[in-house]
């Protein structure tokens, strides 16, 4: 256990510093999910009654985005001077590259989000208020969801011809629920709901997490074996 | 060269394929399921008494309910056969895996499209997000990728892991997808749903959906069983042996 | 021969890529110490020879021993039996040789990673460009940065593929006096290249590969034009027969 948590931080803290290095990933893509958000607010209806079930759809969209652009590159990056083969020719365990690259790319989406859904909530002039509990546990739990599937996938995606086009085919419908129970989630906290009111949702992404994440340990050593 | 090419004695190499039971079956399977389903027309159309709320349009019920048992059914082996390939790593899981996927898909886009038929003359609507329909339509995007997947992978081997873990985090989603869509639209009562079920079914409607059933297992047994033997013939050409 | 002074035993190694037939029964067996060139046209399996030798890719049949355990039960023990020098740099363009290097020696569980990477990129001649992003390396800096991850962990077995490649006269000069120093050093060295006149700088044994096939397995003899010519005609005899 203690090898993979090492080899995990070690291979998380490399991401880290590249991104830190090149910083293309963080400004990119966090400008771009901030464009999701205001290209959506002409699309829908912004204001008045319902504008929080309808923002917590554009946040998610967003964030769904955001983390397939992110879980594409990180994995390219690994593909491109095949840094991906070196990292299986190390003692490291497989399962500590998969919960390293989950790492970055969760530290990487949630960096996103502490940009923009502050700007999110003056943009729709939402006021959490009392839901902030909630929406800090929301948000968290889907980005983990998103991830655990993004990795897996990503990993199969950057061993195709056609990465790109094959990462969302793979991972949108795999995410249904996790959109479900986040959108669900977030939009009781931005009515100004308690946690307890939203048990169901938070239980439904707690149990997605954390099977997936098992599924992901589990099957991930077979997608990199040559 | 000489021993290859005796192999190439279609009854020998047809021995020497995987699944061979199945192929050898499928004849079977194929007769058995053209009974069934010549039986179930009348059954459905003359046997089984008229629905009474829903009238004639609830006929569909002996076609869409089968199929979505099917659906369910073939990726239930996808699953099973993807673990299977993944704990073993022999090329005749994803045979299996990959055959079943390609039925299911079938049969899936057969519920998909009974469904909407049945839904607008009871419910009004073509589509109702309702939770039994709303997750097949998942289902049938998971599995479309995964066959999409599958032509864009072209060493065999890799191809057959990659779809492997796909088959098995896809199955796994299937209850999670119907339980946040049922939960979904529970927070929404604003929307009609027509409770099913209701009273008890005659007995005549119930030996048209065995027969419907048993007529559905059969054809997808004999689909199959075509499919993982056009799929062996096909590895076997790709390995060259 | 006993078990332990062979560092790496292929028999009946067959590997396929769906249709495409890159391994088709290799058996070989490398003592340690052994100073190895392998040659073969384009797509005559080299790499893949070489990937089964690191234990990176497991053949489709046929058992694969490395320094008396069977590759596929060695598992993480065996990858630091081996270094491995690909086509590919494995180094991350945007982080300097220093931080590239840092995190390898990390990830194989170095004892003091910082005094070993020093002391690596002394031993192979890049210690001045410790500080650079490997992007803006040269081609010969950058292929000596790759030789320098691959050794970090002091393997026994040294595996590169085609390091010669794009390299020019003065690099490579210096690469095959480093690979012969390495040898010198004790260590098993297996180098795929397509030089002819590289494999009389300092390996002992050459394995021409033709079709997945090895069709050349000798000590390295005679002069240049002699192992040329043998060369092309093996390579000629490959083409035409197989039918």
């Amino acid at each position: 256990m203690g090898s993979w948590v090492r080899a995990a931080a070690l291979v998380a803290g490399k991401d880290l510093r590249l991104e830190y290095r090149t910083r293309d990933l963080l400004s990119s893509v966090g400008l771009f999910a901030l464009l999701v958000v205001v290209v959506a607010s002409f699309s829908f209806p912004t204001w008045g009654q319902g504008r929080q079930g309808v923002g917590a759809g554009m946040l998610w969209m967003a964030l769904l985005f955001a983390g397939l652009l992110g879980m594409g590159r990180s994995l390219a990056l690994e593909k491109e001077e095949g840094c991906l083969q070196g990292l299986l020719s190390s003692p490291a365990p497989r399962e500590a590259i998969y919960l390293g690259k989950l790492a970055s790319l969760v530290l990487f989406v949630s960096a996103v989000e502490v940009l923009l859904v502050p700007s999110f909530l003056v943009l729709l002039q939402l006021d959490v208020g009392p839901g902030l509990p909630l929406l800090i546990l929301a948000v968290p739990l889907g980005t983990l969801g998103i991830a655990v599937v993004g990795t897996l996938f990503a990993t199969v995606a950057v061993q195709t011809r056609t990465r790109e086009v094959i990462l969302p085919l793979l991972v949108m419908p795999l995410l249904v629920p996790v959109m479900i129970a986040a959108v669900k989630a977030t939009q009781a906290a931005l009515e100004g709901l308690g946690v307890g009111q939203a048990r169901t949702w938070l239980l439904l992404l707690t149990s997605y997490d954390l099977l997936f994440l098992l599924v992901g340990l589990a099957t991930f050593p077979h997608l990199v074996e040559e | 060269m000489e021993a290859r090419r005796q192999e190439l004695d279609p009854e020998a190499v047809a021995r020497g394929l995987p699944w061979q039971g199945l192929a050898t079956a499928r004849r079977y399977f194929g007769a058995g399921a053209l009974i069934l389903l010549a039986l179930l027309l009348p059954a459905a159309f003359l046997h089984a008494p008229e629905d009474l709320e829903q009238g004639p349009p609830q006929r569909i019920f002996y076609v869409h309910v089968p199929a979505a048992w099917i659906a369910f059914l073939a990726f239930f082996v996808v699953f099973v056969a993807s673990i299977a390939l993944l704990a073993t790593g022999r090329s005749r899981y994803d045979l299996l895996a990959s055959a079943s996927a390609e039925v299911g898909v079938v049969f899936t886009t057969g519920v998909l499209i009974t469904g909407p038929l049945w839904a607008r003359p009871i419910w009004g609507v073509w589509w109702d997000w309702d939770p039994r329909l709303t997750s097949v339509l998942v289902l049938w995007l998971i599995y479309l990728s995964y066959l999409a997947l599958r032509t864009y992978l072209p060493d065999p081997a890799r191809r057959a892991r990659a779809s492997a873990v796909l088959g098995i985090v896809g199955f796994l989603d299937v209850p999670i997808i119907y339980f946040s869509v049922s939960w979904w639209r529970a927070l929404h009562p604003s929307h009609v749903i027509i409770a099913r079920g209701g009273p008890r079914m005659p007995p005549e409607m119930f030996h048209a959906l065995l027969l419907g059933l048993a007529g559905f297992t059969l054809l997808y047994l004999y689909l199959l069983a075509v499919r993982v033997r056009v799929g062996a013939l096909r590895q076997m050409e790709e390995v060259g042996e | 021969m006993t078990e332990l002074d062979l560092e790496v035993r292929l028999s009946g190694v067959t590997k396929r890529f769906g249709r495409q037939v890159a391994l088709a029964g290799v058996d070989l067996e490398i003592p340690m110490g052994s100073y190895v060139a392998v040659m073969g046209s384009n797509g005559a399996g080299k790499t893949t020879l070489l990937k089964v030798m690191a234990g990176l890719v497991t053949p489709t049949s046929g058992k694969v021993t490395l320094a008396g355990v069977e590759a596929r039960r060695a598992g993480p023990a065996l990858r630091r039996l081996v270094g491995y020098v690909s086509h590919e740099t494995m180094l991350y363009p945007d982080l300097t040789v220093w931080e590239n290097l840092l995190f390898y020696a990390r990830l194989f569980g170095l004892e003091r990673p910082e005094q070993r990477v020093e002391a690596v990129a002394y031993e192979i001649g890049i210690a001045e460009s410790l500080g650079r992003q490997v992007r803006v390396l040269s081609r010969g800096t950058r292929q000596r940065a790759t030789l320098a991850r691959a050794l970090l962990h002091s393997p026994r077995v040294l595996i590169l593929d085609e390091p010669y490649t794009g390299l020019d006269e003065l690099g490579a000069a210096q690469l095959g006096r480093t690979l012969s120093g390495l040898h010198a050093a004790g260590r098993t060295v297996v180098v795929a290249m397509h030089e002819v006149h590289r494999v009389l700088e300092g390996p002992e044994r050459l394995i021409v590969l033709d079709r997945g096939r090895v069709v050349l397995d000798s000590p390295v003899t005679g002069t240049g034009a002699g192992l040329q010519e043998l060369y092309l005609s093996l390579l000629t005899k490959g083409g035409r027969g197989n039918g």
